[in-house]
This record gives C-alpha cells, structure tokens and sequence, in this order.
C-alpha cells in the first residue's frame, strides 16, 4: 500500500461518538410511541413438560387486553434457528428449558399485559429434566430431539497419536470445566414492531444480521419477505447474544394482531437472563505429549459442550472449538473429539470468542505446565511450537495467510510487565498477598468456515448536499466498524471524513452484507467499501469529464473535489449534473470471502483460511486469606494485520481484556435443575471499573495481503488468551491451580488449601472436579 | 395489588407519619430511598395499598452531637455519612461501611435507616452500628423507645418495630483519642457487591500493641449480625503482634453459624470470617502505629 494514508491508520474519533457519549443517540427499545402497545411472552413454567393445553379466554377477556397468540396463530413454520430451525416460535406439545416461549399477548400497558400472562393457563405434565451434558449423552437419557440428544460431534484425526505418546517424554493430561458466560449488554432483547395498511411489516429490533432475520421472520409468518423491513442498527451490545432471532418473530406475529399499532417488547434483565443466548459451558479433557526439548508431539482432546434445549449455534461452536483446540501450534499427531449436546439448561449459542475460549484454557495451561517440568521458558516452549505462515498447523492444513504469533511473543517478551516480572512480583502490598505474571497466547478464525458462503457488500451513494452516503450491511454492534467503513472510504474517495454519511443495518437501506459476527466485518465490510469506492471514482469522473467537456484522463481527484487544468467541481455540483440528467448516483461493491478448498475431514468447517492472532500478558495479585484475585497489569498485542483505527483497536483490546477478566474470576449464569439460579446483575458479577487494570495494547502489524489496506480482524480474539494467562498468573503466584472456571475466591481460597494440604508434593496433575 | 393502583401519601411531619401508621384501615408501608423497596416492588414482594413516602421529612435527616453521644437521623443517607465531617472524625467505621454499600448511585439514595429496618444478615452499616453501641429510637404516636441495637433484630428481615412505629433517631457512642475501627468486607467482587462475610472491628488501644479491650461484629455468618465475644475476650490478653492477630482470628470461625447461600459456601464463610478478622486487625495495627 502506498506510504501516505490519510485516514487508514490513524487515531480517527468514532463518528458515532459524540451521540453516544452525550445520550443524545436513542437505541431502539428506547423508543415510545403514543400508539403504542406492550407485548409480553409468557415462558415455560418448567425446564421440561408436555403441554396438554393452553387455555387463553380469561387472558383475552382482561380489559386492556390486545391479543393472545399461542402456537395455532402461527400462518408459518413453527420454529427458528441460524442452521437448524429446532427452536418453536411458540411451543405447542413440549417445553425444553424455562426460556421457551408458550404464548404471546399485546396489551394497552406493560402491567395489563402482565396480568394476562398470569391468567393463561397451561396445563403442564412434568418431565424429568436432564441438566448434564455428560449424561444426556448415554443411551438411556430421554431423547430431547428426535434425533436424539447429540447434535453434532466434531472428530479430527491426524498422523498417529497412540504412536506419539508412547515416545513421548512427557505427559500431561487435564479436564478443565468452563462457565456459562453471560453476554450482559447493557440493551435486553426487545424493539418494535408495526404492520401498515399496505401489509409492509416494519421490525425495528438489534440483531447482528438483518437479512436473515428477515429470513428467519418470513419463514414462520409464511410472509413474502420483501414485505418484512428489518432495522438492526444501531445495537446497545451484542456479542454474539443477538445473532440468533430473540424477539423479532414475536414482534411481528403481535403486529399482524394489533390493527396497526406499534408493538414494542423489552425484556427485563431477569427475563433476559432465562431467555437469552449463553456461552456454552464445556468440559474439556486434554492430553499433551511433548519431547524433552519441548517440542509438543501429539494432543488428544475430548470436549463437551452444554447447548442446552436448542442447537441455535452450538454446532458451529463446538467445531470451531475442535479446531482452535491445538492452539496457534504445529503439533504432528492430534486427535480431537467435540460433541454438542442438548440439555433442558438455557439455550446455549454464540458469543464473542465461538467455543475457542473453552479450550484455548487446556492447551495454554498445558503448554505452561509442560514448560515447567522441563524447566523451558514459556516464551521458548510456544516460540518453538508456533507455525508460521506457510507451515502445516496441527490440523494438517498449509497455513496461506498472515500469522503474527511469533511477532506477539517477541512482544510480549521484551515488555516492560514481562522483562521486569521478578521486580513487579515484589512489590506486594501486603505480606499475606502474592503475585504471578503469566503470559498466553491464541487464535480465532476470521469469516465462516467452509460450507458457508461468505461475502460482502456495500454501496456508495451520492447525496444531494454532496456527501456520501456508505450503506453497510453489517450493523454498528458498539465496536466501531461504521468509523471503519467511514476512513475506508474517505482514504479511496480522497475526500474529509466528515463528507462520509454511514448507514449500517437496514434491509431496505444496504445490501445483505452477511452477519457482524466471525470477527469479519472489519474485514469483509471494509473490503466491500473498497471495492464500491473505485467506481464511484469512476462514476464521479466520469460525470466531471462530460460537464467540464474534457477528456477523462484530464480528470484529477484532488481533495473533496475533481479538478481538469484550472477548473474544479464541488461533488454537489457533480450530483446536481447526476440529477438533471437523470443518471445514478450510486455504486454498488461486492466481495466474496477467499477459503480453503479442502474441508478437513470430520471437522464441520475447517480450516479458516483466515486468522487473528493475540498474546496476553498479565499480572495478577492473590490475597491468600480470602482468594480474592485482581488483575493489576495486561498487555494485550494483537495481530490484527493493519490497523485502520489505532483507537479502535484499543478499544477492542480493552473490552475484550475486562470481558476474558471477568469470565476467568466473576461470571457464570448457575442453573440447578433445569431453574436459574442467577436471576441478573445482583449475583451475576461482572467486572466494574474496580475490577478494571491499566490495559496496554501493541499491536503486531502483519499485513494480511487480502484484507483492506492490510486489515484482518480482531474482535474476538482480544478476550482469549488473557484467560489461560490469568489462570497460569494466579499458580505463579500461589502454586494452585485452576481447573474450573470462574476462579472465584472461594475457589481459589480452596486450591489453597489443597496446596498446603499436599505440601511437599506440590507437583500433581489431579483435578479439583 | 397492582401497582398502577397503589397510592402513595408524603407526609410533611413526622407527626404526621405517625398518625397515618396509627391507622389500621389501609394497608401501608413506609418508602425512604427505595433502594430496598422499590426491588422488593418490582419482585412482587411488597405490594401495598400505600406506600408512605418520608424521604422528604427533613426533620429527619440530620447529624449532630449531643451530650457526647452523637444523633444520626434516620433519613441520612450512606453519602451524608460518607461526607459528614463529624462522623469522619469519631465515627469513621461508619463512614467506611458506608463506603461500601452498593453503588454510588444507592448511597446517594439507600439512608441509614432503611439499611436497618430491611434487617438484612449482610447489611454493611449494621456492624459499625453493633460497635459503636447504637440505640435505634423508635416512635409511635403516643409512645417512644429506645431500643439496642443487639436487640433490635429478631432474625433475617425482621425486627422488634412495630407497624404504627417508626425509627427516628440513631444513637452512636463516639469513637475516643484511642479508639480505633476498621470495616472489612468480603464480596463477590470489589465494587457493588452483597457480603459474602463483613466485620466491624472496633479497639480501644494503650501505648503501641497494647489493647485494652474493643469490640468485633460480625456479619452476614448467621441470621442477625453477631458480636464475637470470646474473639474481644482475647484481645486485652496480649500486645497485638501479627503472632497474636493470627492466633485470635483462628477462634472467630468459632463464633460463627453461617449457611450456604448463592454467594459462597457455610465452610467458607466460616473460614473467611477468620480472614477477615486477621486481616482487619492487621491493619487496624498498622494504622495505629501511623497514627
């Protein structure tokens, strides 16, 4: 790329900014009309039960009562669900989890529609519920799902690990069980929904992929979906929680039954809390067979992931898992196991980091633990272990693209936190309180897999006050990637940032762009405004050309403006020639995603041709009274490929660090037979600004040469690798560790006193269970 | 009872207060901050036909001190503690458990008197009231009583007021030259958090290590806040030395009967009660030896 950039790479100031730090900027589910009604969904009373009926008529019969809807109303399909649609809108026979919905009611207010809720009655025969995945598994568990209880199994086998572990000189093998993390965006689920005369159903409602919701939404009202107008942007956070359908069918089934009046639903937290996407929670068994120098020989893992009453994106999951469960390293001889089971816990499905947290936690602590023994630097063990771009990972594919981990380590091993450990490691405030610095690093797959198309589009238009209007498909999920899309354009246009307009998430605005998920939509979106600005440079010139009557090669692009010989045009006075004449001011620019040609066998999608790669380092300090952990110190550097936005990244970098801090030491969403224990912000505990430490960020720029300007992506990596990282701080501080996760005090108070139980024999490879 | 139905009465008078609990007829329930009230509204727990809204009686909301006793009026709120210079001065443990209840936003709100009628096992303010011997007035229409704070709690959200009563005065003994105290809690996390444990750690100290007496209270490791009285017992025995700090705070778990709750485990309540006293009286010695 050329040396001189004007906005890619720089520390440009979110264009969203202002709006969102003043409050001036209203969410969707901050909206009141004066029309307006209040929709309500009745949940499932128990995690698993057979219906036998549904009686409605007192519900109906409450003054101030709109409709109730059950599973008859539905015109469509009864159910949803991104790759398998398993899920019913509304259930008819069989409750699966507390989170199922049963029936629908719109009401005059929000109290009304409660009271109706409590008067539709259900006759329920219970079942018993299975809440192990474990046992879910075993052949006389209760099928869930016709096709029984396992909904995907994932199995990797390459070169001979039976072989490799019998000349191997060290093992070391694991079980690691990980929460059930909760997204906790500060905006529940909810929006609004309308129906005008003309039968156009307007929903306005965060979702990270407007199109196929609107998919999703037509399928189950049997509703030609040109007639369905989907607003996703902008999202008060998401993190994968809103990737699946949450309230959009609900919305528009109540529209079709409230005579044109805007519908609205906005899930209290408590109901967020049962009805909401989780992060899976795994057990994950793993075996790691290394040489005397350290060089790793094979890896054996076993994971399990909880996804609940439906697959939603538990199949994905737990494939991306099996594929990142090696970690960024060339180990010869793998064989690798995931299965994705459903239970009657919750509904489990994406969230920031796909499955690869889960095990990224084994490999790490592993690799740390092997270091030990052989008393090798963590530094040097990984160093030595890493592919490099155009080596073979442990999957036994050819790595084409970009990989920054040895670039990270580098990093990370020259850092002023790394370098002077043993000095910060002293500095304790008090006598009972210890210190640890470890470091981590991972990797995470950016785009979809094979098996699913992925692409990108975008459009430039020309507005009459001589802006331009960048139409993304991917919405703004808090990330920052419409200031993205926005420096993009303004580098290719040649013009002020400030004459960039961005639209993001709007069916009837921008085109299908795929989903703002996979850490893709730096990436994709802005490949895809990469590839609209050159021809509305084209388009603009063009225009020039005809008005100034020159030829077109006298045509220069100069800053905010076209310039031939002494004369210049404004972009307005291009798009009023545009207009007068009746030609198009609008550009369109599609992209489709570069993958691997060969599926790797049985794994479900791999590999990526595309990764993100990040090393953490961190300091932690235990208080070995109480097991109270804070985390005092993190480097975070990421290989993100080019930065477009150096503050952006930080921001990422920053976030993502907290979000991994509070899913090693805080958050888990407890469910005991099936009912929620955690019921929301009073005891599920997410880190504050106490909890928060200083937070460097450096990034590696290894330019991935597909990317715009060099760009991959990053949004999901930055919270990994700080996890195994905090884990292996926490044991260089004290001698425990941590096999079960959230480490919370009383956890690590536990591993304590195990320690000083076993003393002297400190070095066993047992768990906690 | 909906809550679009309920009514909601300010008073302009304590007297005034008064004579609307003295009547039977409604079902009533008296609102200050709402920090309490207003959760256990939305829960469905407290649904009464009336709610009686005192935050604005401002005959009640004061901090002064009289005859050596200082008066803390129940509508003080936890940021009144916080930044009330008398109370920072000789009763600074209040002000420091004060300091620890919820977020900003709930001191600003929650007052003193709310955190003792809800009566809650892991309320922060309850403790720092348990050591500087606190009274809690309480008042009907025609009657007053002074009632000690050990003796005011009946178990987990339930106290000796009755319901034509309400508190109108806290009464604290004033921390002297050589009294020191400490709070320590222990939550899931460090801001904004429910104890899992807390204790109010009070002294009354000679020249260096050597304690005179003091008084430690305990809470959230049983059903009201306790006193470790076989824990205060010890501390006049011996100077203070980290050996003897160790070896008192061993007794506490002792002194404790906690349950397992969403929050932590009996066993490790019991274990932090322990913790907690060794690290308060770790540092109540080294701020002594600063002072």
């Amino acid at each position: 790329m050329k040396p001189s950039l004007n906005w890619v790479g720089k520390r440009v100031k979110r264009i969203d900014g202002p709006e969102k730090v003043t409050g001036e900027l209203k969410y969707m589910t901050d909206y009141h009309f004066e029309n307006m009604v209040w929709g309500k969904v009745l949940r499932a009373k128990y995690p698993y039960a057979r219906i036998h009926s549904i009686q409605t008529e007192k519900a109906r019969q409450l003054p101030g009562v709109i409709c109730v809807l059950t599973h008859e109303d539905i015109p469509g399909f009864n159910g949803f669900g991104i790759v398998i649609p398993d899920q019913p809108v509304l259930a008819s026979d069989i409750v699966r989890c507390t989170g199922d919905a049963v029936a629908l009611v719109a009401a005059e207010t929000q109290e009304i529609a409660e009271q109706a809720l409590r008067l539709i009655e259900v006759d329920y025969e219970l079942l018993e519920a299975i809440t192990d995945a474990e046992l879910a598994m075993s052949s006389s568990a209760p099928k869930l799902h016709p096709d029984g209880n396992i909904h995907s199994h994932v199995k990797i086998i390459n070169g001979d690990t039976d072989a490799a572990f019998k000349e191997a000189d060290i093992i070391i093998e694991n079980t690691f069980y990980s929460p059930r993390q909760m997204h906790a965006f500060i905006e529940t689920e909810g929006g609004w929904g309308v129906m005008d005369d003309e039968g156009l159903i307007t929903i306005r409602c965060p979702g990270q992929y407007a199109y196929r919701d609107r998919m999703q939404i037509a399928r189950a009202l049997a509703y030609n979906p040109e007639l369905i107008r989907v607003i996703s942007s902008p999202i008060g956070g998401a993190f994968g929680g809103k990737d699946e359908i949450t309230v959009q069918i609900y919305l528009a089934l109540l529209a079709m039954y409230t005579n044109g009046r805007p519908v609205k639903i906005h899930l209290s937290r408590e109901e967020s809390v049962i009805a909401g996407i989780k992060r899976h929670p795994f057990k994950v068994q793993m075996r790691t067979a290394a040489k005397k120098d350290g060089t790793l020989l094979a890896n054996e893992v076993r994971a399990v992931a909880d996804t609940g009453a439906y697959a939603s994106l538990g199949g994905a999951v737990i494939a991306l898992a099996i594929e990142h469960s090696c970690g960024p390293y060339k180990i010869p001889n793998v064989n690798l196991e995931g299965f994705c089971v459903y239970t009657n816990n919750g509904i489990s499905g994406a969230f920031r980091g796909f499955g690869v947290n889960q095990v990224c936690i084994g490999i790490e602590t592993h690799l740390d633990m092997i270091a030990e023994q052989l008393e090798l630097d963590p530094v040097e063990i990984r160093k030595k272990n890493v592919y490099h771009q155009g080596d073979i990972s442990s999957m036994g594919h050819v790595v084409k693209t970009s990989v920054g981990t040895f670039k990270t380590l580098e990093i990370a091993e020259n850092c002023d936190l790394w370098k002077n450990r043993s000095q910060f490691k002293k500095e304790v405030s008090e006598p009972w309180k210890k210190r640890g610095v470890a470091l981590a690093t991972s990797f995470h797959g950016i785009g979809m897999g094979i098996g699913l198309p992925d692409y990108g589009a975008a459009s430039i238009e020309l507005l009459p006050n001589g802006k331009f209007l960048v139409a993304v498909g991917c919405e703004e999920i808090g990330g920052g990637n419409g200031t993205t899309y926005a420096q993009i354009a303004a580098e290719i246009l040649n013009c002020d940032i400030s004459k960039i307009k961005v639209v993001q998430g709007d069916t009837s605005k921008t085109l299908d762009g795929g989903t703002v998920t996979a850490s893709r939509s730096t990436y994709t979106g802005g490949r895809a405004v990469a590839a609209a600005a050159p021809k509305m440079i084209k388009l603009l010139t063009s225009a020039a050309a005809e008005i100034l009557q020159v030829p077109l090669s006298d045509i220069i692009v100069q800053r905010d403006c076209l310039t031939a010989k002494e004369e210049s045009l404004t972009y307005k006075a291009i798009y009023e020639y545009l207009y007068i004449h009746h030609k198009p001011a609008k550009v369109e620019g599609h992209f489709l995603l570069p993958k691997e040609k060969v599926e790797i066998k049985g794994s479900g999608g791999a590999p990526h041709h595309l990764y993100g790669y990040l090393t953490h380092v961190v300091m932690v300090e235990v208080d070995t009274l109480t097991g109270e952990t804070d985390v005092l110190r993190v480097v975070s550097i990421p290989d993100a490929g080019k930065v477009i936005n150096p503050q952006g990244l930080e921001g990422q970098a920053e976030g993502g660090a907290v979000m991994g801090i509070g899913y090693t030491l805080y958050e888990d969403v407890i469910i005991e037979e099936g009912f929620h224990k955690t019921k929301n912000f009073t005891d599920y505990i997410i880190p504050t600004i106490r909890e928060t430490p200083v937070i460097e960020t450096f990034p590696v720029e290894d330019a991935e040469q597909t990317g715009p300007f060099g760009a991959k992506g990053i949004g999901e990596v930055v919270m990994i690798p700080i996890i195994p990282a905090i884990m292996s701080a926490i044991y260089d501080a004290t001698g425990a560790r941590i096999y079960h996760l959230p480490a919370t005090p009383e956890r690590i108070f536990n591993a304590l006193k195990d320690v000083k139980n076993k003393m002297p024999n400190i070095q066993g490879d047992k768990n906690d269970e | 009872m909906l809550i679009s139905e309920m009514d909601i009465i300010t008073p302009q008078t304590v007297n005034d207060c008064l004579l609307i609990l003295s009547k039977k007829e409604t079902e009533h329930r008296i609102i200050a901050g709402g920090t309490d009230a207003v959760v256990r509204m939305k829960e469905g727990k407290w649904l009464p036909s009336t709610w009686i809204n005192i935050k604005g009686l401002k005959e009640l909301r004061y901090i002064k001190e009289i005859n050596g006793t200082i008066h803390i009026g129940p509508l003080i709120t936890h940021t009144d503690i916080i930044h009330s210079s008398l109370l920072q001065k000789k009763a600074n443990i209040l002000v420091e458990a004060a300091r620890e209840v919820g977020a900003i936003q709930m001191q600003n709100m929650g007052t003193i008197g709310g955190n003792i009628g809800t009566a809650s096992p892991a309320g922060d303010t309850i403790p720092a009231l348990y050591v500087l011997n606190a009274a809690v007035e309480l008042q009907s229409l025609h009657n007053k009583r002074l009632i000690p704070i050990n003796l005011l709690f009946t178990g987990p959200g339930r106290t000796v007021i009755k319901p034509n009563e309400m508190i109108t005065n806290i009464i604290i003994q004033p921390q002297t030259e050589n009294e020191i105290g400490i709070f320590q809690k222990l939550g899931p996390r460090k801001a904004q958090s429910i104890s899992i444990v807390n204790v109010a750690i009070m002294l009354s100290m000679a020249k260096d290590r050597e304690c005179l007496g003091g008084k430690i209270a305990f809470g959230s490791v049983a059903p009201t806040i306790i006193r470790a009285k076989k824990c205060e017992a010890l501390l006049p025995l011996n100077p203070l030395t980290d050996d003897i700090i160790e070896n008192i705070a061993k007794i506490a778990w002792k002194e404790v009967m906690p349950i397992t709750d969403g929050r932590a485990t009996a066993e490790y309540r019991r274990d932090m009660a322990s913790a907690l006293l060794e690290r308060g009286l770790y540092r109540l010695m080294r701020r002594w030896e600063r002072k």
